[in-house]
């Protein structure tokens, strides 16, 4: 099985990681444009600007293991200046792709220098003119940034899926997949990460504590926008055998894989299903139904806090070598 | 002429003008036309039979009935392209079927198919792959290859691989360093029962030409759309992945680096 893969663990990780950090920033866009004004205008800032501040250095670490995945590394550049005008023209999705990722980590680079908190980092009135700067720009930066980031993590599958030999690929619902799972893993480093930076009271200077209402009601909002996520996940991954299911044709045969007897039966039903979206879901939705039915005040264990999304992402990184991996043991059928 | 006497000037202006226009707009047409036929395949209209009557399209035919599984095609290949140790670009496939006493065993011999309307040209990010204008084969350019294989993944029959040697995508290219001078592909030349017939299959006097045309052919993998340039006479498309309940078949690729067939 070893033998004939020839994309293996670096366009997995690449796959996984540039999903997460198109995620994270397509969270914290959407945040930061369509958080509405008041108490928690604050507390969405601070979201906004973990997830500012997670985007752009996964999709920077993928795209190394891109490049040095490549069977000539120092040619990378060949994706952007091999010829001008046969680029505009070309169909080829990882040209494309090559270009989204340019843009994105540029413009996510700007957009999370906007969350800087330049005031007392440099003080004085340099620190306020630079802060004044962050301010203006970061709401068109995230207009630019989630477009950008929705792309990215749309391309992630378009690559895979443009391929008609690899049938388990060419499936008309992999970008829904690849683009949910990304928001998700995206969101999840977003909660695990603001766990750790708020672990002690006031650890971050200007955080809200940990005992403020305000932290607890907007980590309420971020679990039930995952624990749906999830659930939008499962819905798209029947919709993906479903899909495998109704044709009598290549794809029937390379999604046999993914079915229980298959090669990588254990890594799909374990490590994506059960590992990375049922467990999370049920062991979320339990403290979030006891807020929303009971009327508790949303609180989690310490541990159930940072296992949930730490299961969520990987399964994410499951999915993505399951499919990479799959799509490549398989193939057409007949001659 | 009243009406021109009127304001003649403006009139010849007014012609100027819309002359200078036409112009400009058929310039722009025609330079759009010719940055797009540039930017695409050089010959876009070779999608049918009909459209590439005048164009050199190199291909080949194997008769299966003449081929005895001898492997000597594959060995002349790897021979002549120098082709390093654990991947092939050609090999023979042996077809076993059948349960004693009604047996079979056939031969398939494999190599790149050169399509009319290659996958492996549209996904390559680079360019690096391309159709040659001059006799339609499907060449790799070693100085803009990047290595991605995103090509390996596209090609419906397997054919690519990373060579370990030269790092970059690496294919059968039907020999081209002896096509173009006149001499046909290894493997041709060096086939013991003389199954492979290599020539222009749009030549009308062509040896391969006519044999295409009066002999029942078929190509591999038709429904991918691709237009195959290798034709098969008497090929038998039974697969592992197809076989009927009870029916016993195997398939040996002999490839090098992979039991698979793709």
């Amino acid at each position: 099985m070893e033998q004939h893969l020839m994309w293996h663990w670096p366009i997995i990780g690449y796959l996984f990681l540039a999903g997460l950090g198109a995620g994270a920033i397509a969270v914290s866009g959407i945040v930061v444009l369509w958080a509405p004004a008041g108490e928690f205008r604050h507390r969405a800032t601070l979201i906004a600007r973990l997830g500012a501040y997670i985007g752009p250095l996964p999709v920077m670490v993928g795209t190394a293991l891109l490049i040095f995945e490549l069977g000539r590394p120092y040619r990378a550049l060949n994706l952007l200046t091999s010829n001008f005008w046969f680029m505009a023209f070309n169909p080829s999705p990882m040209n494309w792709g090559s270009w989204f990722i340019l843009l994105f980590c540029i413009f996510a680079t700007v957009y999370a220098f906007t969350f800087v908190p330049w005031r007392t980092l440099l003080g004085g009135e340099r620190g306020e003119r630079w802060e004044a700067r962050g301010e203006r720009i970061r709401s068109p930066m995230a207009v630019i940034c989630v477009p950008l980031a929705i792309a990215m993590a749309i391309y992630t599958a378009i690559l895979l899926a443009a391929v008609p030999a690899r049938p388990l690929w060419h499936t008309p619902v992999l970008w829904l997949l690849f683009t949910v799972s990304a928001l998700s893993t995206g969101l999840s480093a977003i909660i695990l990460v603001q766990r750790f930076m708020f672990r002690k009271p006031g650890a971050v200077r200007g955080a809200v504590r940990r005992e403020d209402p305000a932290f607890r009601v907007s980590e309420y909002y971020l679990v039930s926008m995952k624990v749906l996520l999830i659930i939008a996940e499962l819905v798209v991954i029947g919709l993906f055998f479903m899909f495998a299911h109704m044709t009598i044709n290549s794809a029937n045969f390379a999604v046999q894989t993914l079915l229980p007897g298959g090669e990588l039966a254990t890594a799909f039903w374990v490590g994506v299903i059960l590992v990375g979206l049922l467990m999370p879901a049920f062991i979320e939705g339990f403290y979030l139904l006891r807020t929303a039915v009971l009327g508790h005040e949303f609180e989690w264990p310490y541990v159930i806090n940072v296992s949930a999304p730490i299961a969520i992402l990987f399964g994410g990184l499951m999915l993505r070598y399951v499919i990479v991996v799959g799509g490549q043991i398989t193939g057409p059928i007949g001659i | 002429m009243n009406d021109g006497s009127d304001n003649p000037v403006s009139r010849r202006k007014f012609l100027k003008t819309v002359s200078q226009g036409t112009a400009a707009v058929a310039t722009a047409g025609v330079a759009g036309g010719a940055m797009h036929a540039a930017a695409t395949k050089p010959s876009a209209d070779t999608g049918n039979n009909n459209g590439k009557k005048n164009k050199v399209q190199y291909g080949m035919l194997i008769d299966l009935r003449r081929c005895i599984g001898c492997q000597a095609c594959t060995v002349a290949c790897k021979a002549e392209a120098d082709v390093p140790m654990g991947v092939s670009r050609s090999w023979v496939e042996y077809v076993e079927k059948g349960l004693y006493p009604n047996t079979g065993r056939s031969f398939l011999p494999r190599l790149c198919n050169h399509c009319s309307e290659p996958h492996c040209v549209r996904v390559c990010p680079t360019g690096a792959t391309y159709e040659r204008p001059q006799d339609g084969l499907i060449v790799i350019d070693q100085g803009v290859c990047i290595g991605c294989l995103y090509c390996a993944h596209a090609c419906p029959y397997g054919m690519r691989f990373l060579n370990p040697v030269t790092r970059f995508a690496d294919k059968c290219d039907m020999c081209i360093h002896r096509v173009s001078k006149g001499l046909v592909p290894a493997c041709v030349n060096t086939c013991q029962g003389r199954a492979r017939i290599f020539g222009d299959v749009n030549d009308p006097n062509s040896e391969i030409h006519k044999l295409i045309a009066r002999n029942p052919v078929s190509v591999i993998r038709e429904t991918y759309g691709t237009q195959p340039n290798v034709y098969y006479i008497g090929l038998d498309t039974t697969d592992e992945n197809t076989k009927k309940p009870g029916q016993y078949v195997r398939v040996t690729t002999n490839k090098a680096n992979s039991p698979k067939r793709t």
